[in-house]
Parts: structure tokens; C-alpha cells; sequence
């Protein structure tokens, strides 16, 4: 293996297959949008012509975007917090049962690994307007609110649910995290704290806690990055009613407005669409990398 | 040792060698079968639309018929998503040999940068074009004395009822606006949803604000070309007119899709959907039992407004990929749908009307066929779809959500139709 290492055509003849895919479709799209979104640059014509910042002031004054920026805010900062306290919770309940903790673990998973174009569809049919929740709230005399259409308050209704809906695919990955990391805290720490004179509530407070401070930072910006990207669940569940039940997020925007026959096809305007998201996307990172910076601890 | 240092490399390089292979399509070679592809907007296999059905059999029939010289693959998506995926199919230059457009911007969108090819020598060759129902079929599908596309049906929007929940209300197809209001009144008075209509589906609902338009006598080339704002006193009164309607709409039109919509009334829950005549199929398809009680009328007239003999008329149209391989291959498949077999169908059992000299059976065709093609056959005039008649593809969605932004409440018609006009202000009038 040693001398494998040290041969530098075989390693660039193994590393060649993931940096040629990973160049071709992710490198050069990446720095291509850039210029894209600096040019009126039509799909079906496939003719563009350089028109400097004038995609970037479209979206200046474009009312569509501040919906789709207010509606991306929502979903981080509800992703961020509600999975923050729902995976930490889970992880500790999960590591101090004895019984079923693989079962639970799994169920509590399994919605992470499925197709969320399938559980999307799913979820609009329990959340129908006339078939699902309603109609089992029927046969009891409640008429079920329009959990995918109620377009009213600031934050609407369809909001909730399909954040409810993410909260419960991704939370098994924040759970799984925060497990690993407190799995490997040493039983030693909270058998001294006991000593001391520590509860449970303590010792979690104190020792777990301050612990997963490095994991919450991962995750947090795990969830941060995804719900930014935030796409296939709402475009499952909602389908092209996105701009008039004023459920736009950035990357359903930016979909409608580069590739919808509806959005007029503008690949410049999508991919400056696609600039904004990567800027936020860096932003978030960054603050919550600053936010829960932390010296590393032997455990 | 050197063994298997070689067997990396040589893995390795299949594995660079696969990560850079792209896919070449074959060239048909001479005397081999040429393979050509279909785009259509409904699923062939699972769709109860009767027109789709008989779609599906053109094309088995083609296969059939053909074997060994053409073949046609079809590609079928849903169809809110048709256009992205054709674009998205154009834009990767692998354009459908032939797809399915509708006339009015959608079609200008593949004209203009020709990626839809003119027929017009393949129309005059062998008499093709004698055997439509005269030059006007043709109108909407010419560019530049050019036919880019060939129609296969048309069908006319209409209002279908259900005759035995008017019966039930006591109530007379209505022939005015305010007749309208007054029977949509006694429907719900008597436990009946009056409109279905769907408002998820934008077009839908921009339909009927389309028929209010014209029959508040707005002058649409006017506004399209900038000679008359989009703010007058007849669009603020169409926009009016549809926030009053819309107390009548089913509780869950804003979240109904199209298919919802119309399945509420050939599911016998509401009374009235204004809907094209394509509809007939679907519905007679999914519940062939309703086909008796539904009945045709014509938009009701708004006093003192324009001709109420207009009507918005519409046809799915086929159009040829200028870049194909096989136009012979193109144009067979086409003139299977235009054929006898295929016309008679769209009469008999789709309900559609169709464009050729056909002579079907009126007796075997659907019910409300016959009362389409009275209304068609006394209409004065015909109009496209507000949508699809204005001047680009991104003006008729613009339009369409600002006419659910009223349904909604969200703005006035005053405040909607003024984003309509800065619209085109910044965008450009025709």
C-alpha cells in the first residue's frame, strides 16, 4: 500500500474518475453560472448576450424573491431549532433505553433514506383538501382546514405542514449524529459528576451538552445548507402552485424561473437566483461555524 | 506485484474511459427501422381520457402498421409539466422528432428559433391538406404565410351543468350574467356547489376571466399593443364580475387541480364547470354514466356588453422538429392522426371536433358533442385563450396569477390588471 502511495500516476489514475465527474458536473456548471447570471441568456433560443448586473437588479425589485427569501428564512431557522431539540431529545432518549433502541432507531430513520418525491406525494394525499386528514375530521363533524392551500397570515399554513413534514423525514439524521457523538463521551466523565453529586439532568446539562457542541454545529449546518436547497418536498407536495399559494422558496424559484415553461425559461435570472443561494448558503455556514466554534476536548 | 499494478491502471482507465463515454445515438442505417419519438401531455397507459386513449391507439396502429420500416416511441409526461420537459428535451438537442403544442405563444416559442419545422411541401405533396375542413383549420399554426404545426382536433369552451341538479333547483340555463348569479344562488340554496372551477391550476380559472374580458367587450389587440391601457373601466368590471362569481366556486378551488375540478362535476358534487370541450372525453371516460345528465351552454351574455356569440376556441396541434432524422417518418405519423380512422374517433368517442372532412356518426357520439358543435356551429366569432393570446408565454402566466391573485383577494381588480400593465411596460407590447 506503502508503495502504491508514493506512485503518483496511480494516484491520480485513481483520484482521475471522481475529479473528471467531479469537474464536469459540478466544477464547470458552478463557475459557468456565475457568467450566466451575468447574461440575458434564454433556454429554447440557447442565444445570451451579456448584460452585466442587470439579472441581479431584476431581482432587486422582483416580489416573488422576498417571498421565496421570507419562506427559505422560515424553513432554516425551523429546521435549524426544531431539529436541534428533536434530534438532541431522541439521541438521549435512545441511548438510555436498554430495550428496542435499534428498532426505534430505525423507524425513527427510515423516513431519511426514502425517495422524497415519493413521501412528498404521500403527504399530499393525507393533507388533500377532500381525501386524508379531512376526511377522516369529516366522519367526526370537523371540516379540515386547507392544510396545502390556506394562502393567509405571514407565515401560511402549507408552510407548517411541509416543515412539519420535513422535521419528521431528516430528524433520524440529526438524531443518528448526535448519537454517535454521544456515544463516544466516556462513562467515566458522568460517573464522576455522579460522585459529585450530579442528577441526570445535571450531568446532561454539563457534560452532554457542552460535548455535542461540536456535532451541533455540524448539524446545524447540515440542516442549514438543506433547507436553503429545500426542493423536492415542496415541489412534490405542491407541484407548479408554488407562486400562486405563495410557497416559493429560493430553489423553487430559481426551478420556475429557469426551467418552468411557466418561469419564461430565464437561465440567467435562475442563475443569479443560484448565486444568491450559494452566498446564503456560505453566510449560514459560516455564522453558525462561528456561533459554535469549540476547542477540541479528549472524551 | 507489476500484475497487478497493471490491473489498476487498466481498471482505473475503464473506469475514466466509462466516466467520459457519451451516449451517441445510432444512426439508422439503409433498410433499418427508423425510430422516431412522440411527445404527448397525458400518460397513454394510465389516462381515462377518452382522446388519450384514442391517441394510443394511433400509435399502435402506426407500430402495426409500419413494422420493420417506422417506429414511433412516445414520450409522455403530465401535463402541468410538458413544456418544462419538452424545453428541457430542446434545450439537450434531443427535440421530439414530433410533439404536441398548443397554437398562440407556446407554438411562436419553437417557430421563431426553428426548432419547429414548416410542413407546408409535406401539406400540398399528395393532397394531404384537401382532406382538412379548409385553409382556416390552419390559421393559428401560420408564420409568415407558413404552417408550422398541424391541428388535430378542435374543441370550444363551454359550460357543462348537471341537468338534474338545475332540474332539482328549479333553475333554466341561464342566459345572461345576471341570470347566472341568480341560478348559482338557488344551486347552493339548494345543497349544491354551484362552480367548480380550479384555481390551483391557473389557466383554469383565467379561462373564465378570459370570457369575462370579452364579454365586457375588452379590446385585447388594443391592449396588447399598448394603444389602450390594461386599467379600463371593461377589464375592472371583468375583474369584478369574477371576485363576485367566485362566492359560488367549490371551498377548495385555490388547492383544486384541474382533474379535481372537473371530476366534481362528473362526480355529481357541483352543478357547473366552465371548461373546454377536450373535457367531454375525461369525463364521459371516467363516468360514462354521467354522459346523460351533462348539458352544453354557451357563456352567458353580459347586458349591454359585446356579441355573446363568441367563443374561445382551441386546438391541440402537432409540430415537427426541424432537426429530425426521418421527416417521412414524421409526417406518416402525422396524417395517422389526421386519417379517418383517427377523426372519426376524436367525433365518435373523444367529443372533440374534428378538423378534417370526416363524416362520423353523430349518433354514436357523445351527447354533448351535439350541443358543442350547435354552439360552435352559431358562434359568430372564435378567440384563443386570454393566456395564450397575448404577447408572449410569460405575459399569459403573468396574467393568469393575477387573476387568482383576485380570486384570492390578494389584490383588486384595479391592483391586478395594473401589474398586467407594468408588466408589459417593462416587457413590451406587441
Amino acid at each position: 500500500m506503502d508503495k502504491l502511495l508514493k506512485n503518483k500516476v496511480a494516484i491520480f489514475i485513481f483520484v482521475a474518475p471522481a475529479l473528471i465527474l467531479f469537474t464536469v458536473v459540478l466544477f464547470i456548471p458552478i463557475l459557468t453560472s456565475f457568467y450566466y447570471a451575468l447574461c440575458d441568456y434564454s433556454k429554447v433560443t440557447r442565444s445570451y448576450t451579456f448584460n452585466g448586473i442587470e439579472n441581479f437588479k431584476w431581482l432587486a425589485k422582483d416580489p416573488t424573491i422576498r417571498i421565496a427569501f421570507k419562506n427559505s428564512m422560515f424553513f432554516l431557522v425551523f429546521s435549524c431549532v426544531s431539529q436541534l431539540i428533536m434530534g438532541i431529545l431522541l439521541a438521549g432518549l435512545l441511548t438510555n433505553i436498554k430495550k428496542g433502541r435499534n428498532f426505534f432507531k430505525n423507524v425513527i430513520y427510515m423516513p431519511c433514506v426514502l425517495s422524497s418525491a415519493a413521501l412528498g406525494l404521500l403527504w399530499a394525499f393525507l393533507f388533500h383538501a377532500k381525501i386524508g386528514i379531512n376526511n377522516v375530521l369529516s366522519t367526526f363533524g370537523i371540516k379540515g382546514p386547507g392544510w396545502l392551500y390556506e394562502t393567509s397570515g405571514f407565515i401560511t399554513l402549507p408552510m407548517w405542514v411541509i416543515a412539519f413534514v420535513a422535521l419528521w423525514q431528516y430528524v433520524g439524521q440529526s438524531m443518528m449524529l448526535y448519537m454517535a457523538q454521544i456515544s463516544g463521551i466516556s462513562n467515566s466523565l458522568y460517573e464522576a459528576s455522579y460522585i459529585d453529586g450530579a442528577t441526570k439532568v445535571k450531568a446532561f446539562r454539563y457534560i452532554t451538552l457542552p460535548l455535542l457542541k461540536p456535532m451541533i454545529g455540524t448539524a446545524m449546518s447540515l440542516n442549514a445548507i438543506g433547507s436553503l436547497k429545500f426542493f423536492d418536498l415542496i415541489y412534490s407536495m405542491l407541484g407548479d402552485k408554488t407562486e400562486n399559494l405563495k410557497m416559493d422558496v429560493l430553489a423553487t424559484y430559481l426551478y420556475r424561473t429557469g426551467f418552468s415553461s411557466k418561469g419564461g425559461n430565464h437561465y440567467g435570472r435562475a442563475s443569479a437566483i443560484g448565486l444568491v443561494l450559494v452566498v446564503l448558503c456560505l453566510l449560514a455556514t459560516a455564522i453558525i461555524n462561528r456561533i459554535f466554534k469549540t476547542e477540541s476536548y479528549e472524551m | 506485484m507489476a500484475k497487478k499494478r497493471w490491473l489498476s491502471v487498466l481498471l482505473s482507465a475503464a473506469m475514466v474511459a466509462g466516466s467520459l463515454a457519451m451516449a451517441v445515438p445510432a444512426q439508422a442505417e439503409e433498410g433499418e427501422v427508423q425510430e422516431i419519438t412522440w411527445m404527448f401531455w397525458d400518460d397513454l397507459e394510465a389516462s381515462e381520457d377518452n382522446i388519450t386513449k384514442g391517441f394510443k391507439e394511433v400509435i399502435d396502429r402506426f407500430n402495426a402498421d409500419y413494422e420493420g420500416v417506422y417506429h414511433v416511441t412516445p414520450i409522455t409526461t403530465q401535463l402541468e409539466e410538458y413544456y418544462t420537459q419538452l424545453n428541457a428535451l430542446v434545450d439537450a438537442d434531443q427535440t421530439p422528432d414530433v410533439f404536441i403544442v398548443s397554437p398562440g405563444p407556446n407554438l411562436t416559442d419553437y417557430v421563431a428559433p426553428g426548432v419547429a419545422a414548416p410542413l407546408d411541401e409535406y401539406l400540398e405533396a399528395d393532397g394531404w391538406k384537401d382532406t382538412f375542413a379548409g385553409d382556416a383549420v390552419f390559421a393559428q399554426q401560420t408564420y409568415d404565410g407558413k404552417i408550422y404545426a398541424v391541428p388535430l382536433n378542435t374543441a370550444a369552451a363551454c359550460v357543462f351543468y348537471n341537468k338534474e341538479i338545475f332540474e332539482e333547483a328549479g333553475v333554466e340555463v341561464p342566459k345572461t350574467y345576471d341570470e347566472l348569479l341568480d341560478v348559482c344562488q338557488k344551486i347552493k340554496d339548494a345543497g349544491y356547489t354551484p362552480i367548480t372551477i380550479s384555481a390551483g391550476t391557473a389557466w383554469c380559472l383565467s379561462m373564465l376571466a378570459g370570457y369575462l374580458c370579452d364579454r365586457e367587450g375588452v379590446d385585447l389587440a388594443a391592449c396588447n399593443s399598448g394603444e389602450e391601457s390594461w386599467v379600463n373601466e371593461k377589464t375592472i368590471a371583468a375583474g369584478e364580475k369574477l371576485k363576485e362569481l367566485s362566492q359560488y366556486f367549490q371551498e377548495t378551488a385555490a388547492g383544486d387541480s384541474n382533474d379535481d375540478a372537473t371530476a366534481a362535476l362528473y362526480f355529481e358534487e357541483a352543478a357547473i364547470l366552465i371548461q373546454g370541450s377536450w373535457a367531454i372525453g375525461q369525463m364521459n371516460g371516467a363516468n360514462p354514466d354521467f354522459e346523460e345528465k351533462c348539458g352544453v351552454f354557451q357563456f352567458p351574455a353580459i347586458e349591454g356588453g359585446n356579441d355573446p356569440n363568441r367563443i374561445i376556441a382551441k386546438s391541440d396541434s402537432l409540430a415537427m422538429s426541424s432537426s429530425t432524422q426521418y421527416p417521412e417518418a414524421c409526417v406518416a405519423l402525422m396524417k395517422y392522426f389526421t386519417d379517418d380512422t383517427a377523426q372519426k374517433y376524436t367525433a365518435e368517442v373523444g367529443g372533440k371536433i374534428p378538423v378534417t372532412n370526416v363524416e362520423y356518426d353523430a349518433s354514436v357520439a357523445p351527447a354533448q358533442l351535439a350541443d358543442v358543435m350547435e354552439i360552435f356551429e352559431n358562434a359568430s366569432a372564435t378567440f384563443g385563450f386570454y393566456n395564450e393570446s397575448l404577447v408572449s408565454s410569460d405575459a399569459g402566466s403573468y396574467f393568469d396569477n393575477q387573476m387568482v391573485a383576485i380570486y384570492q383577494g390578494e389584490k383588486t381588480p384595479e391592483e391586478a390588471f395594473q401589474a398586467v400593465e407594468d408588466w408589459y411596460a417593462e416587457n413590451g407590447y406587441r
